[in-house]
């Protein structure tokens, strides 16, 4: 891999890129998320939302025009990298225009479906060439326990935000035990490298902003593929843009890093765990799904109100038995064909 | 396997046993831990599992039952080196064995298929069991890539109604150096005993994951597409 040496860097500039345009699409998110992928193509006949059409106007340079402009003036040391982004930009709008699919019968929880998987087609493009083949590098040249060791501080850290989260929504316990976790990896742990909290039984209590808008009482509102970010709700996507952009977040601590090399560094191995962590999952999602799209739509809206629903029920999430709190009244129905009505 | 058999004892602390160098300073980690907490809030999860071959009863408690499935299952991937090495066929071959005998596949696909179902022939039905079964081998088999010597499963408290004909059991798979995973089984009670029907990983249940994609296939290329579609994978 003779790109690895401009990993951190390329990946950076990705995100810069993501930045940029997670905070475009989620301002004009309630006015016309369905459309601005599709908008001025004539071909495509994106009614699926069936809203907004007017107010659709000021979203025409979309989200693949923005990135690159936006992604520009970020300081990013070098030619190379930025130049490899426009390509993969410009090649990944290509896709987003072309693959405007009309859905005509979208479901419910997915009204926007036309312009989510034509969102999805792009992030799978951009990813492709992008940040798959550096985090597949990633795991082929880093040993094992290195790679976990990494993966492990970045999520200590996480769990600081997890931390302020389950603060926020009011759980005193989970704040409490996250913490705990925290104080306990960053010291025996040696800084997160090793998860001695995990190994002791000490659960870890994902949570974000967007779960704390969900525990605040705020709905999901429709499912929302996030360029770059991928899978989202209305609701979590504004949770996700409220952390990147907000004074006093996890996010804005490493913006606030003064030495760009060691900033962009940073958050570039940040994505390339991130997304070399995803890897084997979505080797088996790949095997398994009948349509990658609505699998991990499905997932993705299945987990987080999972989520939301053990917050709601239980007093908190970290231990064992709070787990199974949420309890029976979770558990999807199935009406079974074989017991409605006599046929068989 | 003998000393994973010695392993099986003592609730919650299967991870404990002395079965090499490092469990000291795990032991060692323990102690600080609990020194940290008092012991209270971050008390280690819900009674463990033992490993080794047990006896399966389908009439057992839901929690009994299953605890000896699922142990059964991890306690042979880890004593074939091919498995626990990751190796996908192998990993499958121990799941037809330990695992999909305690599972109700009619009732799986059935479910997901719902309203579909009665419109399918005797044949279609059959040949969509067969072809979602060999999914539901492929995502269970996954589950167990990461396997390692120490990996551990923890069963939850059973807290539904033990009398009642349809039960969770829910699990967690404690991996090391890494956070846990929860892993749950819904079960029906039948004529020849508990049979497993939907899975949840992390939140997500299986059936219902499959739910709308089923719909889809079926309503662009019927049943038979997809089967069709379903064994293409396979």
């Amino acid at each position: 891999m003779n790109n690895k040496m401009m990993t951190p860097v390329s990946a950076a500039s990705v995100h810069h890129g993501r930045n940029a345009d997670g905070r475009n699409v989620g301002r004009g998110k309630n006015a016309c998320h369905g459309k601005n992928a599709c908008h001025g193509q004539s071909a495509c006949r994106d009614q699926s939302a069936g809203r907004g059409k007017d107010t659709c106007r000021a979203e025409h340079a979309g989200p693949a025009r923005r990135g690159p402009s936006s992604a520009a003036p970020a300081g990013l040391p070098g030619l190379r990298p930025r130049r490899g982004l426009r390509t993969a930009l410009a090649l990944a709008s290509v896709v987003v225009l072309t693959a405007c699919a009309h859905v005509p019968n979208p479901p419910p929880e997915d009204p926007y479906e036309s312009f989510n998987r034509g969102m999805f087609q792009f992030n799978e493009t951009v990813d492709r060439y992008t940040l798959k083949p550096i985090a597949t590098g990633y795991n082929a040249v880093v040993p094992g326990p290195v790679r976990t060791c990494i993966h492990n501080i970045f999520g200590n850290v996480g769990d600081v935000w997890s931390g302020v989260n389950s603060f926020l929504q009011g759980r005193g316990r989970d704040f409490v035990d996250t913490f705990g976790r925290v104080l306990f990896n960053s010291t025996v742990g040696l800084g997160g490298c090793i998860d001695v909290a995990s190994m002791n039984g000490a659960r870890k209590v994902p949570n974000d902003f967007g779960m704390t808008l969900g525990v605040w009482g705020f709905n999901s509102g429709p499912y929302l593929v996030l360029p770059f970010l991928g899978a989202s709700s209305v609701r979590d996507g504004t949770g996700t843009l409220v952390t990147l952009a907000a004074p006093g977040t996890i996010t804005s601590a490493v913006f606030a890093i003064n030495d760009v090399p060691v900033r962009n560094s940073l958050i570039g191995l940040y994505l390339v765990d991130a997304r070399a962590s995803l890897l084997e999952d979505e080797k088996l999602v790949d095997q398994i799904a009948l349509d990658k799209y609505s699998f991990i739509r499905d997932a993705y809206l299945q987990r987080r109100k999972a989520m939301l629903d053990s917050r709601r029920a239980g007093e908190h999430a970290s231990t064992a038995e709070a787990l199974g709190a949420a309890g029976d009244d979770y558990l999807p129905v199935y009406e079974d064909p074989d017991l409605l009505p006599p046929e068989e | 396997m003998n000393h994973k058999a010695r392993l099986a004892r003592s609730p919650g602390r299967a991870f404990c046993q002395p079965e090499n160098a490092m469990t000291r300073f795990k032991n060692l980690f323990r102690r600080l831990f609990a020194l940290c907490f008092l012991g209270g809030a971050l008390a280690l999860t819900g009674p463990g599992l033992a490993s080794g071959t047990e006896a399966v009863d389908p009439h057992a408690e839901p929690n009994v039952f299953l605890g000896a499935v699922a142990n059964n299952m991890l306690a042979a991937v880890k004593a074939d080196p091919k498995a626990l090495a990751g190796d996908t066929t192998a990993i499958t071959a121990l799941v037809r064995e330990y695992a999909l005998p305690y599972v109700d596949m009619e009732r799986m696909t059935r479910l997901a298929a719902g309203r579909y179902w009665r419109e399918a022939s005797a044949a279609q039905k059959a040949g969509l069991v067969d072809a979602f079964t060999g999914t539901l081998i492929r995502t269970y088999s996954g589950a167990f890539t990461k396997v390692t010597s120490g990996t551990t499963i923890s069963l939850l408290p059973f807290r539904g109604d033990a009398k009642a004909d349809d039960a969770v059991v829910r699990t967690t798979i404690s991996q090391s150096n890494a956070p846990a995973i929860g892993v749950d089984y819904r079960m029906a009670r039948t004529d020849a005993g508990w049979k497993l029907y939907d899975l949840n990983v992390e939140g997500i249940w299986l059936i219902q994951n499959y739910r709308n994609q089923f719909a889809d296939e079926i309503n662009r290329s019927g049943v038979d597409g997809l089967i069709e579609a379903l064994k293409k994978r396979n």
